[in-house]
């Protein structure tokens, strides 16, 4: 009877270690994001999507504490509708989830925590979020969210420059593309003979690549700057 | 001879109040467009970009005046051949069923140049209506909307071409268009010199374009081969400037194709008129 | 020998409409300085044969020349030398008389300025008009400014297709004024094409009768006409005695018909005041005498035979 509750012990452990451990990690997440306090950075946005062609676009992405965001582009800009925000907000309400560590995988030579987060509501758009964490320097790798509206959004972080802001320089999003349609009637080649070749397999998902230069870190922006 | 009776076509046609209802309609018509969108363009875009927006997010000014401009001309595509017919539908039948046909034809200008000069003046009556097009498409539209990229949906997909990257494609468009409607002038003077009366030909014109437009659209293998040759099918290939890559090709063939239908219509014009005796 | 000039010669022309002869062979000749009268019943074919010879239709077969040149292969030489209104002449109703007297100078290979257009609506009589929309104008004005358009490029010969059609009395005396003005003064050569068988008495020196597309008889107006010889209709109270004076008095009238107490016969008008003075010397009341030209006669015998 005692070897067994001894065994059980031994189980639970480490399971609450590290869940504790999961908590512990996004809470120096948490922490060393909040060391931002505003940034503005440059961006140019590359995308590959099937059915969408664009050229590289540039824009300048303005944020401050601790939920205003601004995404300044001259001219039509694509971006992902998750990705951007919705981590560093979801991780700062500790009672809307639930942290769970899954062990530890490599990232592109380094050692990441992967810490699966789900919410404790049931009517949250969020479904799920992986996190991959260099625990070491308190920066996200890698992350994979999906939520019901907007399926499944990959994101992989690469840092430079501003990595002790936990800042990254690049930022390489994979979104779900099989729900794109062409609504018939409004497409205006009406005259276009040519067909669609049907062999190909369609794709399922898309890229878009963001190269962020020029970070202006904790200057100080307006808060009209986030209105107008 | 020839340039003198140009300019009394151009004459005739600075006189009649009809050849002002083509601009004044062009307008009204971009007139409301425009309200239409300043009041509610963005709903119109997120019915486009719809499917697209579950996932992705359009950031900076979708609704510019490159945009609205495009779907002006887009909506207008019809209506615009109409207003060119009105016109120059009536340059000989008109001048047929007003007697005048009896003294023109009995100075000592031929047939031909008198014929010339009224293609000619039909022409430039054509250029003015779509050089008056793209002011109000598109010089009006940057005023009240701003400028920046064109977002355009095609079949396969969405294009967002670069601001810097349009105006060249809206000459292009613009030229291609006018080469479009230039055709609709042809065949509509055409169509005058067989008849008496105005109306006819304006009608006969019109009929042509939708069933010629209706016969481009059915996806039936039957048109397979006739579809390539209507110029109706040609009359949207302004479009084509704003693919990318430019289909070079299509556009060219396009071109010769709407060439090649105005040199014809004037040659049936040309045999026509010279033998039509003029009882009127 | 003929050695006047001849402007317009009409050789056998012919045109079919589909199943329809209009013009089976007109043959005529008009020299230079004539006042040409061109005759018919309607429908005999004038208005076709005119706009035969000034291109407006093409024949089919037969030739015209004006000025010794085909017109088929000289017409835009001819008609610089020519003025003409078919019908009734249309205007830019829109455009002012100025406006549309430019618009056909212009193209009548004659430069003319504000001033000579100003000048010939002067001329025809429609000064202080010159700003006026045509769509105002009345029947006669039209005619006029139609008469302007056809001089201003002061043309060596004129065709007019019934240039009095619809004028009131002093209209038709006007256009008939002007045009012996054209000729007696400037020496023009006219065709003129009319119903009114006075009009073409008083100023044509030639004429052609064409009926049902064909020339019945061409020539000078008096050698035709004879304006002497009269057709009397004449009602009296003893046809019989009558009879027997224009017998014994007056054997070159030839009597051609009697209706009841009303006598119709030929005469030369100098007879005619002889024989009322022997007519009330045998006691013959005379209750009506009346005459009409043999040209009218003429005419309707040439084109009901």
């Amino acid at each position: 009877m005692k070897k067994i509750l001894w065994l059980i012990l031994i189980a639970i452990v480490p399971v609450a270690t590290n869940a504790q451990d999961a908590n512990q990690t996004i809470s120096e997440l948490i922490n060393k994001m909040h060391g931002v306090k505003d940034y503005s950075v440059d961006a140019l946005i590359t995308s590959d999507i099937p059915m969408v062609k664009i050229l590289p676009s540039k824009a300048t992405i303005y944020f401050k504490q601790k939920d205003k965001f601004k995404i300044d582009s001259k001219g039509i800009a694509i971006l992902p509708k998750q990705g951007f925000t919705d981590i560093s907000k979801m991780l700062s309400q500790r009672d809307a989830y639930t942290a769970i560590f899954m062990g530890n995988e490599a990232i592109a030579g380094t050692n990441a925590e992967v810490i699966s987060v789900f919410p404790v509501s049931d009517t949250s758009d969020l479904i799920l979020a992986k996190l991959w964490i260099d625990a070491s320097n308190d920066i996200v790798l890698k992350s994979q969210i999906t939520t019901r509206s907007s399926g499944t959004v990959g994101i992989v972080y690469t840092y430079a420059a501003q990595k002790k802001w936990g800042l990254p320089d690049q930022l390489i999003f994979t979104v779900d593309v099989k729900k794109f349609k062409i609504p018939k009637g409004v497409a205006t080649d009406i005259n276009r003979t040519g067909t669609t070749d049907s062999t190909k397999p369609a794709a399922k998902t898309g890229e878009i690549k963001i190269d962020l230069t020029n970070y202006k870190v904790n200057l100080g922006i307006k808060d009209e700057v986030f209105t107008k | 001879m020839l340039i003198k009776s140009t300019l009394n076509e151009f004459i005739k046609i600075a006189a009649k109040p009809r050849s002002y209802l083509g601009l004044a309609a062009i307008t009204v018509l971009v007139g409301v467009i425009l309200f239409a969108l300043k009041a509610d363009g963005m709903s119109f875009i997120s019915f486009v970009t719809a499917s697209f927006e579950q996932t992705l997010t359009f950031e900076g000014n979708i609704l510019n005046g490159n945009l609205v401009a495009f779907i002006v001309l887009q909506m207008l595509v019809i209506h615009i051949p109409l207003l060119v017919a009105l016109v120059t539908g009536d340059l000989v039948s008109g001048e047929a069923a007003m007697g005048t046909i009896r003294m023109l034809a009995t100075k000592p200008i031929s047939r031909t140049k008198l014929l010339m000069s009224k293609f000619v003046a039909g022409g430039v009556y054509t250029l003015l209506i779509v050089i008056w097009l793209g002011i109000m498409a598109v010089f009006v539209g940057k005023v009240i909307f701003g400028s920046g990229d064109l977002m355009v949906l095609n079949s396969d997909g969405l294009v967002i071409l670069q601001e810097a990257d349009i105006g060249w494609r809206y000459i292009g468009g613009f030229a291609v268009a006018f080469l479009a409607l230039l055709t609709v002038s042809s065949l509509s003077i055409c169509l005058s010199c067989f008849s008496d009366n105005s109306i006819g030909p304006i009608v006969t014109t019109m009929a042509i374009i939708i069933l010629f437009t209706i016969i481009g659209t059915l996806d039936v293998r039957v048109f397979d081969n006739v579809r390539p040759l209507l110029f109706t099918t040609h009359m949207a290939s302004w479009r084509s400037f704003f693919e990318d890559p430019l289909p070079v090709a299509q556009i060219k063939e396009s071109i010769v194709i709407l060439v090649i239908h105005n040199i014809v219509l004037i040659l049936i014009s040309i045999f026509k008129f010279n033998r039509k005796d003029i009882t009127s | 020998m003929d050695t006047a000039e001849k402007m317009i010669e009409v050789n056998h022309l012919s045109k079919r409409f589909d199943s329809f002869e209009a013009v089976k062979d007109v043959s005529f000749t008009v020299n230079k300085g004539d006042v040409f009268g061109f005759l018919g019943p309607n429908g005999a074919g004038k208005s076709t044969t005119i706009r035969c010879m000034l291109s407006l239709i093409t024949p089919t077969s037969g030739d015209v020349k004006l000025f010794g040149k085909f017109l088929a292969s000289h017409r835009s030489e001819i008609l610089k030398r020519v003025g003409c209104i078919i019908e009734k002449p249309d205007f830019y109703k829109y455009l002012s008389a100025e406006r549309n007297l430019e618009i056909f100078a212009r193209i009548s290979g004659v430069d003319s300025n504000r001033k000579d257009i100003h000048r010939m609506l002067d001329f025809v009589g429609l000064n202080g008009r010159e700003k006026h929309k045509v769509s105002g104008f009345s029947h006669g004005m039209k005619q006029r400014l139609g008469i302007a358009q056809s001089l201003l490029h002061n043309p060596d010969m004129i065709i007019l297709d019934e240039p009095t059609t619809g004028l009131d009395p002093q209209g038709i005396i006007d256009i008939r004024n002007l045009i012996l003005q054209l000729s007696r003064e400037q020496n023009k050569t006219i065709l003129l094409s009319s119903h009114q068988l006075s009009e073409i008495e008083i100023i044509a020196n030639r004429m052609v009768i064409i009926n049902r597309g064909v020339t019945v008889i061409e020539g000078e107006v008096a050698h035709l006409l004879n304006a002497q010889e009269l057709i009397v209709r004449m009602e009296v109270n003893d046809v019989a005695l009558t009879l027997s004076l224009l017998k014994e008095e007056f054997a070159q009238i030839i009597v051609q018909r009697e209706e009841g107490n009303v006598l119709h016969f030929s005469v030369n008008r100098n007879h005619i005041p002889d024989l009322i003075k022997k007519c009330v010397a045998r006691d013959i009341l005379i209750y009506a005498i009346e005459s009409k030209r043999k040209l009218e006669d003429y005419f309707i015998q040439m084109v009901t035979n």
